[in-house]
C-alpha cells in the first residue's frame, strides 16, 4: 500500500517535500509497527516462522519476507538488521534453502552456526523467538550454478555448506544431469549440517555423489588432500565451488591450482572482508575527521570505520565489509586503499566507503 | 569567568568526564526506547493535526487541530531534530535517527545547521566575534558591542525574530552582517542561497499551499491553522533558546581568554556561559531538554532526557569547584532574557542606572 508512495517518481517527489526525508513512506513506521511490524518500510520485514536445531551449535532460522522482498538465487546471501540491547546489528549470512521454496511458499532459511564471541550469532541463538520481524536486505553475491549445466565439485567446510544446500537443492528441483560431486568436511559426523536433507538428495537425485569427511574423529586429522581429490572422476571438466573456513579454501584453492583448473572456474564465497595484498609500506597517515573537528593518527592496519569509532565517533554503517555503501561518505582530500580491491582512489574529493578504506597518507573525511 | 588554574581546569575535566563515561557504558534498549515513543507521539500528532485541521471551521476543533500541530513541530523540532542531529542516538546506528542524513521540519537545512550550531556555536559558546548565535548579529547584549542609536528599537527586532525564528535560523549562515560589512560577497553564499531556498520553498509548500490545498473548500482555515502551528513554535522555541545564553548571570567571554584553551577550560566556559530552568517532565521535553542547557553544553552528543539524572552529578562537580550552576524558574529565567534585550538597547549610562545588574561591575565581572 505505502510503496506505491516509492514506486511512483511523483508520488515519492511529493512524499520527499512533505516529510523531508528520502523515503517519505517510512514517516508512519512509528505508527505502522505498532499496528502491524510487517507494514515497515525503512526496511524489508521478515518475521520468524520457525526455528530448529541442525546440530549442537547450529539453527535454521526460517523467515517469511515481506511481499516486495525481490527474491533470490540459489547461492546467494543477504544482510539482515536486528535490534540488539537499542543498537541495529547488520551482518551477513548465506540463504540456505532454495529459490523454488521462496516462490512456493514465501520462505527463506537461515543456517547459522555460533561464532565464538560472536554477539549477533549468539544473540539469535539464545534470544530470537519465533513471530519476531527481523530486517532482510537484498540479495547480493555471484556465487550462482553454472548455466549451461556442467560437472561441478563443491569442497565445504562447516557451516560453508549453506549456500551449497540451497544450490544443491535447486539443481535436484530442475533434474541437473551433469555429475555434482560435494567434498564435505566437518570436525565430527555430530557436526554434519543439514544431514537428513543431504541424504535424501542422494537418494532421489542419481547425478549427486556425497562424501562427508570427519577431519577430527581420528588420531591424526583428516585434512583435504590430493587424495580426496582423485576420487572426483573427470575432475579437470569440473567447475568448482569453495566454501568454508580460509585455511580450508587456501588448500582447496592450492591444490585444484596445481592440477592446472583455472582460476575463472574456480568460485568462492566468503564471511569476511578478504584483504587484498596490501603494500604496507605506503599505508597509515593522519586522518582528518572535518565535521567533528578531531585529528588521528592511523598505521594502515585499520580501515576508517574502524578509526573513526575508536575516535568515538559512530558513523552511519551497515555491513562493514563494503557491500551495502551505508557507510559511503565523502572524501575532501588525500588518498585511500580499498581492501577488496587493493585500488588506491585519487588524490581528490569522493565518495568512499568508510568499512573498506585504509588510508594512504594523510586524507580527510567529512564526518 | 571563574579563575581557574590549569591543575585545577583538568580535575575538573576529570570529574566530567567521569560523569559522562558512565553514562555511554550505559546506553541502550532504554534510550532507544524513548526516543521511539517520542518520535511515535510526533508522528501521532502531526497526522492527527492534520486530519483535524480540515475541520477547523468548528472553533474547538481548530484549537485543537494547531495545537497539535504547533505541538508535534515543537517535538520534532526541539527533542527530536535537535538531538538526533547532535549525534546523540548515532550509536544505535539507525538510519532514520543518525545525525548524518537527519533532516528536520523546519527551514533551516540539517547541513547547514550542523555548520553553524553543532560546530560554531557548540565550540565557541558565548565567545563574543566567535559565536554569532550570541545575539544572532542582531541584537545588542553585552558591553562588547558599542551602543549605536539603532539598538534603542531592538527590542522590536527581538519580537520580529521570534515570530520568524525558524526564517531567521535558516538565514543564519547567510553572514549578512558581514556581507553589509563588505567581508564577503553575496557570491560566495550563492552555494548557500541555493539550499535555502529549496528548503523554504519545501517547507512554505507544504504549510501554506500543499495541505490548503488538497482541503481546497476549507483552504483559509488549513492556511490559519498552519501559519498558526509555525507561530506556536518559532515563539516557543525561540523563547527556549534565549533562556540558555541570555539570561542575566549567563557570562559572555573574549576571543583572548580562549585561545588555546585546554579542555578543561572549554568545560568551564560550557558551565557559566550556559543556564537552565526548572519546570515540569513535560516542560522538559518540549524544550528538547535544552531547559538543561548547562548539561546539554558540556555533553551535547548524550542523549538529552539522561540530563535529568545526571544534574545533581553535575550540580555536585560544580559546587565542589565554586562554579556558580546558573538555573532558576522559567519565569525567572525569561524575565531577566527581556531585562538583557532591554537593557542593551540603551545607552550605556542609562542602563547602568536603571538595570544595575546588568552593569559591568554586576554579572560580567
Amino acid at each position: 500500500m505505502i510503496s506505491v508512495l516509492e514506486n511512483s517518481p511523483t508520488l515519492h517527489w511529493l512524499g520527499r517535500q512533505l516529510f523531508n526525508r528520502d523515503d517519505p513512506a517510512a514517516f508512519f513506521d512509528p505508527l505502522l509497527e505498532r499496528i502491524n511490524p510487517m507494514w515497515v518500510q525503512q526496511y524489508t520485514p521478515a518475521m520468524v516462522t520457525a526455528i530448529y536445531n541442525e546440530t549442537a551449535d547450529t539453527k535454521t532460522f526460517v523467515l517469511a519476507p515481506a511481499k516486495r522482498w525481490l527474491g533470490f538465487e540459489a547461492g546467494q546471501h543477504v544482510s539482515i538488521g536486528i535490534d540488539i540491547d537499542g543498537i541495529r546489528r547488520n551482518r551477513t549470512f548465506s540463504l540456505s534453502s532454495s529459490p523454488i521454496r521462496w516462490r512456493t511458499d514465501g520462505t527463506v532459511t537461515l543456517t547459522i552456526k555460533r561464532l565464538p564471541g560472536g554477539l549477533v550469532t549468539n544473540w539469535m541463538h539464545d534470544h530470537l523467538e519465533t513471530d519476531t520481524v527481523i530486517g532482510l536486505g537484498d540479495a547480493f553475491g555471484d556465487f550462482r550454478i553454472p548455466s549451461p549445466q556442467e560437472p561441478v565439485l563443491y569442497i565445504a567446510g562447516g557451516s560453508g555448506i549453506t549456500p551449497v544446500l540451497s544450490q544443491l537443492e535447486t539443481m535436484a528441483a530442475s533434474d541437473y544431469r551433469a555429475p555434482v560431486t560435494l567434498l564435505y568436511f566437518v570436525r565430527t559426523q555430530a557436526d554434519v549440517i543439514a544431514a537428513e536433507k543431504l541424504h535424501a538428495l542422494t537418494g532421489r537425485w542419481s547425478a549427486f555423489t556425497l562424501k562427508v569427511y570427519a577431519t577430527s574423529e581420528t588420531e591424526t586429522p583428516q585434512f583435504l588432500s590430493d587424495q580426496h581429490l582423485d576420487e572426483v572422476p573427470g575432475l579437470a571438466g569440473r567447475r568448482c565451488y569453495l566454501c568454508g573456513p580460509k585455511g580450508l579454501m587456501d588448500l582447496a584453492n592450492d591444490l585444484l591450482y596445481r592440477r592446472g583448473i583455472s582460476e575463472d572456474r574456480i568460485h568462492s564465497t566468503f564471511f569476511s572482508v578478504p584483504a587484498a595484498n596490501l603494500d604496507s609500506g605506503t599505508l597509515g597517515g593522519a586522518v582528518h575527521f572535518e565535521r567533528s573537528n578531531l585529528d588521528v593518527s592511523s598505521e594502515g592496519d585499520a580501515v576508517l570505520l574502524e578509526i573513526a569509532e575508536a575516535a568515538k565517533l559512530s558513523p552511519r554503517h551497515g555491513c562493514r565489509m563494503g557491500i551495502c555503501h551505508q557507510c559511503s561518505c565523502r572524501k575532501t582530500s588525500g588518498t585511500v586503499v580499498n581492501r577488496l580491491t587493493g585500488k588506491a582512489s585519487g588524490p581528490g574529493e569522493e565518495t568512499i566507503q568508510l568499512c573498506v578504506s585504509v588510508p594512504s597518507g594523510p586524507v580527510s573525511i567529512d564526518i | 569567568m571563574k579563575k581557574m588554574n590549569e591543575t585545577q581546569l583538568k580535575e575538573l575535566e576529570q570529574d566530567l568526564d567521569t560523569i559522562r563515561d558512565q553514562v555511554i557504558a550505559d546506553l541502550g534498549e532504554r534510550d532507544a526506547r524513548y526516543i521511539r515513543r517520542i518520535v511515535r507521539l510526533h508522528r501521532s500528532l502531526e497526522v492527527g493535526g492534520r486530519v483535524l485541521m480540515p475541520f477547523g471551521f468548528i472553533p474547538p476543533v481548530f484549537i485543537a487541530a494547531t495545537a497539535a500541530l504547533g505541538i508535534s513541530k515543537i517535538i520534532e523540532n526541539m527533542e527530536i531534530g535537535h538531538n538526533v542531529m547532535h549525534g546523540q542516538y548515532d550509536w544505535m546506528n539507525d538510519t532514520s535517527l543518525h545525525s548524518q542524513t537527519y533532516e528536520w521540519d523546519t527551514v533551516c537545512t540539517g547541513d547547514s545547521w550542523r555548520r553553524t550550531h553543532n560546530y560554531e556555536h557548540h565550540t565557541y559558546t558565548n565567545i563574543i566575534g566567535k559565536d554569532r548565535d550570541y545575539g544572532y548579529a542582531l541584537l545588542r547584549l553585552s558591553d562588547d558591542d558599542k551602543w549605536k542609536p539603532a539598538h534603542s528599537l531592538q527590542f522590536i527586532n527581538y519580537v520580529l525574530l521570534s515570530v520568524f525564528f525558524q526564517w531567521g535560523v535558516g538565514l543564519h549562515e547567510l553572514e549578512s552582517e558581514r556581507i553589509r560589512r563588505r567581508e564577503i560577497s553575496v557570491r560566495e553564499k550563492i552555494p548557500f542561497l541555493k539550499d535555502f531556498f529549496r528548503k523554504g520553498g519545501r517547507q512554505a509548500f507544504k504549510d501554506y499551499v500543499f495541505f490548503p490545498l488538497v482541503t481546497f473548500p476549507v483552504a483559509p482555515v488549513v492556511l490559519a491553522g498552519n501559519v498558526g502551528a509555525n507561530l506556536i513554535r518559532n515563539l516557543w522555541s525561540s523563547t527556549v533558546i534565549f533562556c540558555g545564553h541570555f539570561t542575566q548571570d549567563a557570562e559572555t567571554f573574549s576571543e583572548e581568554e580562549c585561545e588555546g584553551e585546554s579542555k578543561g577550560h572549554w568545560y568551564l566556559r560550557q558551565l557559566t556561559g550556559s543556564s537552565n530552568f526548572t519546570g515540569g517532565k513535560w516542560m522538559h521535553v518540549m524544550s528538547g531538554h535544552l531547559s538543561y542547557q548547562v548539561e546539554h553544553h558540556i555533553f551535547p552528543d548524550l542523549p538529552a532526557h539522561r540530563y535529568p539524572e545526571i544534574s545533581e552529578q553535575v550540580q555536585a562537580v560544580c559546587k565542589k569547584h565554586g562554579i556558580p550552576y546558573n538555573t532558576g524558574t522559567f519565569a525567572r529565567q525569561y524575565s531577566t532574557v527581556l531585562k538583557r534585550v532591554l537593557g542593551y538597547s540603551l545607552p550605556d549610562r542609562m542602563r547602568n542606572r536603571m538595570l544595575p545588574e546588568f552593569s559591568s561591575a554586576g554579572a560580567q565581572s
